[in-house]
Order: C-alpha cells, then structure tokens, then sequence
C-alpha cells in the first residue's frame, strides 16, 4: 500500500510537477497509473493526490487531484516550532508508543529527514532511538525494507525477544570478564537520551544493568 | 502425594499471560521475564514457598512457569551476559552468552536467575524443587489439574503496530503536515 502510494507519489513529480493536470500523450503508462490503485485515504497528509479521470472527446485527462483533507484536532501548544512540543509531549513517550513512533518514518522503517518534519534536532535523536529500539523489539514488524523474493538469510537468526536495547545486535560482544564490584563492567539497558522521561512509579530509572 | 501440597501457585513469568486454573487463556508468544523483573517476582514466589515449609518439610507451595521459551531480556543482555560454569576438571571452564544457553536449554536462564535470588542458605535447594518450569504452554496434567491461582505478570507487554485496530490508528493525531511536494513514505 505505502509502496504503491510512493510509487505514485513519486510518477506524479516526475511527470506532472505536482499541481496541475498534464494530458499525458503515453497512454499506456497511464493506464498503468490507473491500475495501480489508490487506497482510501487513511492520513492526513497533504501529500497525497487522487487520481481523477476525465473523458473528453478525443482527450482523455488525467489528473492527480490534491485532496482537502480537513485539518484534524488543535495541537494544545501552537506556537512552538517542533511537533512534539507543539504537542506536550516532551518527554513522555517512549519505544513502545509505537502510533506516535510510526508517525516519523518510512515504510521500509527509516527515519524521515528533520527538514521535512520540522522536530528539534533533540527530540528527533530521541525518536531515532526509540525507533530503533522499536525495531530491535518487534513492534515494527510491516515497517522492514523490501528484500528481493529470492532472498535466503545466510544463518537462521535466533528469534529472541528483547526490549530497551541501545546496541546493535550485531555490534555487541559478550562480557566474558565483569570484573569486581567496584570496576564491574556493566550492561547497557535504554539509553541516556531518555533519561528525563516521566516516571509513573518510585523507581529510580537505571540504565547500567 | 501432590495432595498434600495442594497449594499450587501457577506463577507466569511476566509479559506472556497468565493461566489460570479455571480459564485458560491462549497465550501470547511474547514473554518477557528479565532478570531485572524477578527481582519482585521472586520474593513473591520464594514467599510463597516459605511460609509452610519451615514447620514441615513436606508442606508448601509450588510454583509453575510457563513460556519461557518466550523470555525477553532487556538491553544487549542476550548477547552481553555470560553464563560461566567450571566442571571441576583442568580445562573445564566454560562460557557460554545468554543466547546460546537458551538455545541449549530454555529452561536454564530462568532456573539460574531464580536460583541466585533465593536465600543463599539449605532451604534454597528444597525452594527450588518445588519450582517447576516449562518451556512452552504445555504442562503435565498433574500440574495441570492442582493450579489455583495466577500470579500477575510484572510487566506489560508492548502491543505492536500491526495489532492496533485501524480506528486506533485513526483516532491518534496526526503531530505534523508534511509539505505539499514531499514524496511521502
């Protein structure tokens, strides 16, 4: 759905310049367009473009109509500049707010650019990370790049669950020697850019496990 | 025999669900027992088997974990901690990491862990044997049959994206616009 709707979204800059309708002279590419289907629309995003069919005579136009989407429910904090403030949600979210983490990425599971969705460089480190720790737990599951249909992993990987991982799974060694108690090294549990999260309970939040 | 233990605490370690003894719910394959959960798990769990087992020998609690299979460890942990036992023999040191010993056994973290936050004295060992863990939702009847009570699991497990119905999705707001000619998703 998402691949289709770049797929569109990105035939329409190529082609059309994005606003107005140009009558296409390859047909066949258009009838290709056609079929490709648009879903409804689910989000608000301005991006998004209807394909309208008109039949003329001899011409056939076909254009991508921008939709109106009315603008959904106020933002309680208007005037300040990044989403999440806008928002008061500074620092209340989480890796496991999975509907507000889904909000800034791609359909392959990457992150959006700054400059397109207008987050603070602070908040979007924070949601990078919460991203990435959404993914190494499995909360993101439809949101993995598009492998090729022949692809075979070269070693069966391990299925374990795991959550508030700040490492690479890959990049990670095991701590053959801890050392004593005063040196011990420790394993790493979340991450230090989320320290300053609301905590609901008494516990103190410990990042060195 | 069992009848005289006729206390049997079905304990769930946390995320995956619970079963109850007179509804048995399906269970999710989520499961998320950290060590760093059994640290109020196991008083409870260790409570439990106390309480008769000072008078008698033969009275007390029994406790049953299920899934563990389906255990998360939070961090790198799987990869980072290291399990480490010596035989007694020169050159009989070994070392293992977390994933390799559950791919071994998916019973052991759970055992180890709960083994080291027992009290370090000769009850320990009998704590132990009334511990019983399985590493998939299958128990023998026997068990089956004597659970009583639940015990709640310490942590929610965090639903994915793809569990949340589409009027969920709908209803959270969109946080920013994106600009008219930017190629979305």
């Amino acid at each position: 759905m998402m691949a289709a709707r770049s797929m569109l979204g990105s035939l329409w800059t190529t082609f059309a310049g994005l606003k107005l309708a140009t009558p296409c002279t390859n047909l066949q590419l258009q009838q290709r367009i056609i079929t490709a289907r648009l879903p409804a629309v689910t989000f608000q995003s301005r991006g998004i473009r209807q394909v309208v069919e008109k039949r003329e005579d001899k011409t056939t136009t076909i254009e991508g109509q921008i939709l109106d989407v009315p603008a959904g429910p106020q933002p309680p904090n208007p005037s300040a500049k990044c989403p999440i403030y806008r928002w008061n949600l500074q620092n209340k979210y989480s890796y496991t707010d999975v509907l507000l983490l889904s909000q800034f990425i791609r359909s392959d599971g990457g992150m959006l650019p700054r400059r397109i969705t207008g987050l603070c460089p602070e908040e979007h480190r924070k949601i990078a990370i919460c991203v990435q720790m959404a993914h190494r737990a499995g909360l993101l599951p439809d949101h993995k790049p598009k492998l090729p249909e022949d692809h075979v992993p070269k070693r069966p990987k391990p299925q374990l669950n795991r959550y508030l991982t700040r490492w690479s799974i890959d990049s990670v060694k095991p701590i053959y020697k801890t050392g004593l108690k005063w040196c011990k090294r420790r394993m790493a549990v979340g991450h230090p850019a989320l320290k300053n999260n609301v905590r609901y309970g008494v516990k103190p939040l410990y990042m060195k496990h | 025999h069992l009848e005289d233990k006729s206390l049997l605490v079905k304990n769930t370690s946390s995320w995956c669900h619970c079963q109850t003894s007179s509804v048995s719910e399906p269970c999710l394959s989520l499961f998320s027992n950290t060590v760093k959960y059994f640290n109020h798990f196991i008083p409870t769990i260790s409570l439990n088997t106390n309480i008769w087992n000072i008078f008698t020998g033969d009275i007390g609690d029994h406790v049953v974990l299920i899934n563990t299979r389906h255990i998360a460890f939070s961090g790198n942990k799987w990869e980072q901690k290291v399990y480490s036992s010596h035989s007694g023999y020169p050159g009989g040191f070994k070392q293992l990491t977390a994933a390799q010993m559950h791919q071994k056994d998916p019973k052991a973290i759970v055992k180890l862990a709960v083994y080291g936050m027992l009290p370090r004295n000769l009850h320990r060992r009998t704590m132990m044997q009334r511990l019983h863990i399985f590493p998939d939702d299958e128990l023998p009847d026997e068990i089956l049959a004597n659970l009583t009570e639940e015990l709640p699991q310490p942590r929610e497990i965090p639903k994915k994206f793809s569990e949340y119905t589409q009027e969920e999705i709908d209803a959270f707001p969109r946080l920013w616009t994106p600009p008219e000619d930017y190629k979305m998703k």
